[in-house]
């Protein structure tokens, strides 16, 4: 089992990560932004008074300070050198400000968006999924289905819109933007906390409304396979009860698809939520890496992408590794 | 009963999460001032180092808490001083410049300001890589120093006539830093300077890591401050800068009143003009926007590429627009026409573009041994005209309908663009598309950023329209990489900026035409570091030595400069339109007398330094 199925894994894993760390070091340089340039006209955008006879020493300068020069290879083995430090270098458009701190200040707003929208829906989309191929023919079932088929279709960005005029201008309940109120010291405070719900429900229903139905469909597809397996048609024959049935029977079968859905998803969280991060002014990862891929901020776009890289790869590797757990097919095969 | 139990928690909890009340921490709203955020989040909040110039600028701190010398405001022309006491003083050969600053100003913890902070400004620039003055200090400063503790020397490497420039605020200088704060720091570039310690009127009190708000408190020694000197108490006790998202957002919160100072688009200013009855533009009617501003937007050509490098290709395509038209489509007339490469702004109107007035209106272009006047100085009333028409109301005299739009621009002449184009060996094909003299199609691209709300964006789509009624097959095409395109001259055309932004202070235009003097040219591939147009003259030069050879303030720039404006419009290197239109929404609610078109009395901007001298003139209405 070990040589079979794991060692294979670890190997694979690695030159995942390795593939990833090289491409993510690539990419940004075939970027037609330049990160020196970016800066100066951000300079200039921002009224500073540039001579055009400095303009060329910065450039200069700004070119050394970002350590830009030598050639590809030199700055890819630095690259390397710096992430086995844990060093991912400094930002280019927050200079000096390191790669890091930015990811660190944006990444607990992402996560705790990301994780807790995805465990919701997750939950109340597999669950339901679950039930309406448990009960087909109970109302209830099919009105739920009838809801989230007519849900899911919709674009995002109107659901979220229409939350946020909803909620925060028609009736303003909550508030337009931010993450915490104003004057709420930051910490494990019950101020803090409520705070942080009070501007966090808008974003994190929108995504909840909508992911819903992926994680609805999913389980609805694969358990109505399983509902006509011979086991399943077994219990009922045998009277077992319709609770043991519904849940030992058919959901922890067709779980397992929506586990590894599940796992991928929460790698793909360091990649942020663009969009409910601009609709709501909710700070987070998705902005950053946006306005760092306009800016052509090649470390930062590698520090984001790093993450990414890392965190869906060993979602994956910690799928596989807990499949043979929860799949005994996969155990004896 | 275990139900009940549970349901009860909920209903508390969530009347916990919903209650404002409860959470809220925020100073009182009638005595805050709350202005938005205008270039969006802030990236790094918790730095407020903007020496090192990585640092937004626009989180409230030059407004409120750092200070410069000097500051220029546009509305009135006037050089404004701040720490300084009195404008430069310049040897007679340039090589000197004294400044002798103000004194009785404190720093916000309590320590005199002195010319030792000036020195050390400038010292500490120098030798730290990074800040944004170290290579122009570095290229010009030979020696800094005080005489005594209020007068800063100057000595420099080279004759500079305008050194002081590097100070003069416009919306970017080097402002001064505390000595006292600074000189503890290892590494001035790392340096967080947080909280920020400055001379001006306010202090920090709170900011949100996520960047999206910053609240600053009046001090209460404010006037130990310029500003207390100069124009009294601030009005509000707390001013907050806030970004809740793109302008429908703004215009949300506007007319919920959580917005006092918004910028906004047309559309969006439309919407809370008719949803909140205590909102205002910048005019209470039309044309709403704040039209005199110091820069010209339109377009620049790149006169190195065929055909644009022919001039009178340029003039045929100045000719085939209609201003007016473009005007309306894409400002729905709300524009201040700037043919002459000069800004429209009120003090410019009577330095350049009254003098010039009578040169535009005889101005003519020779085709075929004909001469033609070109310049419509009616325009402007056309304009007034079609507003009325349209239902709005506009001023009736000719100095205000003058203020409102301009002097002119050229008339709309295809016949004349016809001629023009059939002189230099084009023709036009059997669909009556243009074609180029070797007879392929002639296809025009104008690169423009993506932004919708841009001048750039909007009237590279207007241009592209009207050229392609013209026959030419034109496409706007907007991209993240402007920067890039224009840099190494990858472009045809750009919508965007035709000339350099001047101080609009003054009588001084050096700052906005010396970029095209040809010491500054590169050809294309190579980076720019001149104007984007690529344009080039030898007349120019020499115009542009000679204000260097000039004081700031001699009257002598105004006719030099106005020489370069004339070899501007000859050569046309770009669409010269017209200043850039601003569309600010005022919510009048909490707080009254804004600068506005009916009462200029500064820099209306909450963005730009000259914020904090708006404060003291601001009146609370009083409501709660």
């Amino acid at each position: 089992m070990l040589k079979k199925y794991y060692i294979p894994r670890l190997i694979q894993y690695f030159t995942v990560v390795f593939i990833g760390l090289t491409l993510v070091f690539v990419i940004p340089r075939l970027l037609p932004s330049n990160p020196v340039e970016s800066q100066l006209s951000r300079m200039m955008a921002q009224g500073q008074y540039l001579d055009p006879a400095a303009i060329e020493q910065i450039r200069e300068t700004l070119q050394q300070l970002y350590g830009l020069e030598g050639g590809m290879f030199q700055q890819y083995i630095s690259y390397f050198k710096r992430l086995f430090t844990g060093d991912l270098g400094p930002s280019f458009t927050q200079f000096p400000t390191p790669v890091m701190t930015l990811i660190k200040q944006s990444l607990p707003w992402t996560v705790g968006l990301l994780l807790v929208s995805l465990t919701i829906s997750w939950l109340i989309g597999t669950i339901l999924g679950g039930i309406r191929v448990s009960f087909p023919h109970s109302r209830l079932a099919r009105l739920i289905e009838l809801v989230i088929m007519g849900v899911r279709p919709i674009p995002y960005y109107i659901v979220a819109l229409v939350l946020l005029i909803l909620f925060a201008f028609l009736v303003p309940v909550f508030p337009m933007a931010g993450g915490y109120s104003m004057g709420v010291k930051i910490g494990f405070n019950a101020r803090f906390i409520l705070s942080l719900l009070r501007h966090a429900f808008l974003p994190v229903l929108s995504m909840v409304i909508i992911e819903i139905g992926g994680w609805f469909l999913q389980m609805r597809n694969v358990a109505s396979n399983i509902i006509e397996e011979d086991y399943v048609v077994y219990a009922e024959a045998s009277g077992l009860p319709k609770a043991k049935i519904v849940f030992m029977y058919i959901m922890r079968n067709a779980i397992i698809p929506q586990i590894t859905g599940f796992a991928l998803n929460l790698g793909f969280i360091f990649g942020g939520a663009l969009i409910t991060e601009i609709v709501f002014a909710y700070p987070g990862m998705g902005y950053l890496l946006y306005s760092a891929i306009l800016a052509g901020d090649y470390n930062l776009i590698m520090g984001i992408n790093v993450f990414s890289i890392i965190g869906v790869s060993t979602a994956m590797l910690v799928v596989d590794l807990v499949y043979p757990l929860l799949d005994p097919r996969v155990r004896y095969s | 009963m275990r139900s009940k139990s549970v349901l009860l928690l909920l209903v508390v909890g969530f009347c916990l999460v919903f209650s404002s009340v409860l959470l809220a921490a925020e100073p009182p709203r009638h005595e805050t001032l709350i202005a938005d955020i205008l270039t969006g989040k802030v990236g790094n909040p918790g730095n407020f180092n903007f020496w090192a110039t990585w640092v937004g600028n626009d989180k409230g701190l030059q407004q409120l808490v750092i200070d410069p010398l000097w500051m220029a405001d546009y509305v009135t022309g006037e050089m404004i001083n701040v720490l300084a006491k009195e404008n430069p003083i310049y040897s007679e050969d340039f090589t000197t410049m004294t400044v002798k600053l103000r004194e009785g100003i404190y720093w916000n913890d309590g320590v005199p300001f002195t010319a030792d902070d000036v020195v050390y400004t400038v010292e500490l620039s120098m030798a730290t890589p990074g800040f944004g003055y170290h290579t122009q200090f570095n290229q010009y400063v030979e020696k800094v120093y005080k005489t005594d503790d209020y007068t800063v020397i100057f000595e420099l490497k080279q004759p500079n006539s305008r050194f002081h420039y590097q100070f003069l605020d416009r919306w970017g200088a080097c402002r001064i830093l505390p000595k006292h704060v600074f000189e503890q720091v290892e590494d001035p570039l790392s340096f967080q300077f947080n909280p920020p310690v400055g001379t001006g009127p306010y202090k920090l009190v709170d900011y949100d890591l996520g960047g999206y708000w910053f609240l600053y408190e009046l001090r209460e020694d404010w006037e130990r401050t310029a500003t207390g000197m100069l124009y009294g108490k601030p009005a509000p006790k707390y001013v907050k800068f806030m970004y809740v998202g793109d302008a429908s957002k703004k215009a949300m919160a506007m007319i919920n009143h959580e917005l006092d100072m918004a910028d906004l688009t047309p559309e969006s200013l439309e919407v809370v003009l008719s949803r909140n009855e205590y909102a205002s533009g910048y005019y209470k009617d039309f044309p709403w926007a704040e039209l005199l501003h110091p820069c010209v937007t339109g377009a620049a050509f790149n006169t190195l590429v065929y055909p644009f490098d022919n001039p009178e290709v340029r003039w045929a395509l100045n000719l085939a627009l209609d201003a007016k038209n473009l005007a309306l489509t894409a400002y729905n007339g709300a524009v201040a026409f700037a043919p002459a490469y000069i800004p429209a702004l009120l003090p410019y109107y009577e330095l350049y573009y009254e003098r010039m007035l009578p040169y535009l209106e005889e101005y003519t272009l020779e085709i075929d041994g004909e001469e033609y006047k070109i310049f419509n100085s009616n325009l402007p009333f056309e304009m007034a005209e079609e507003a009325r028409r349209r239902g709005y109301d506009v001023p009736e005299t000719e100095e205000e309908i003058r203020i409102m739009f301009g002097y002119g621009w050229w008339k709309h002449s295809p016949e004349l663009a016809e001629k023009l184009l059939l002189k230099n060996g084009f023709t036009r094909g059997r669909d009556g598309k243009w074609l180029l003299p070797d007879g392929t199609p002639w296809k025009i691209e104008i690169v423009c950023l993506t932004a919708a709300t841009n001048p750039s964006f909007k009237w590279a789509f207007a241009i592209a329209n009207q050229w392609s009624a013209f026959g030419i097959d034109c496409e706007a095409i907007p991209t993240e990489v402007v920067e890039s395109l224009t840099e190494t001259g990858d472009y045809q055309v750009v919508g965007g900026q035709p000339a350099a932004e001047p101080f609009g202070a003054g009588i001084d235009l050096y700052r906005g035409l010396n970029v095209f003097h040809s010491q500054y040219w590169k050809p294309i591939g190579e980076k720019l570091v001149g104007h984007q147009s690529r344009w080039v003259n030898e007349e120019i030069d020499y115009f542009i030595d000679q204000m260097e050879q000039t004081d700031y303030s001699d009257p002598k720039n105004i006719e030099l400069a106005i020489e370069v404006a004339k070899r501007l419009i000859d050569g046309q290197p770009g669409v010269s339109l017209a200043s850039f239109p601003g569309f600010m929404g005022l919510d009048n609610y909490y707080w009254t007398n804004y600068p506005t078109g009916d009462n200029p009395y500064a820099v209306p901007w909450y963005h730009w330094p000259n914020f904090k001298f708006v404060l003291p003139f601001l009146q609370p209405t009083g409501r709660h």
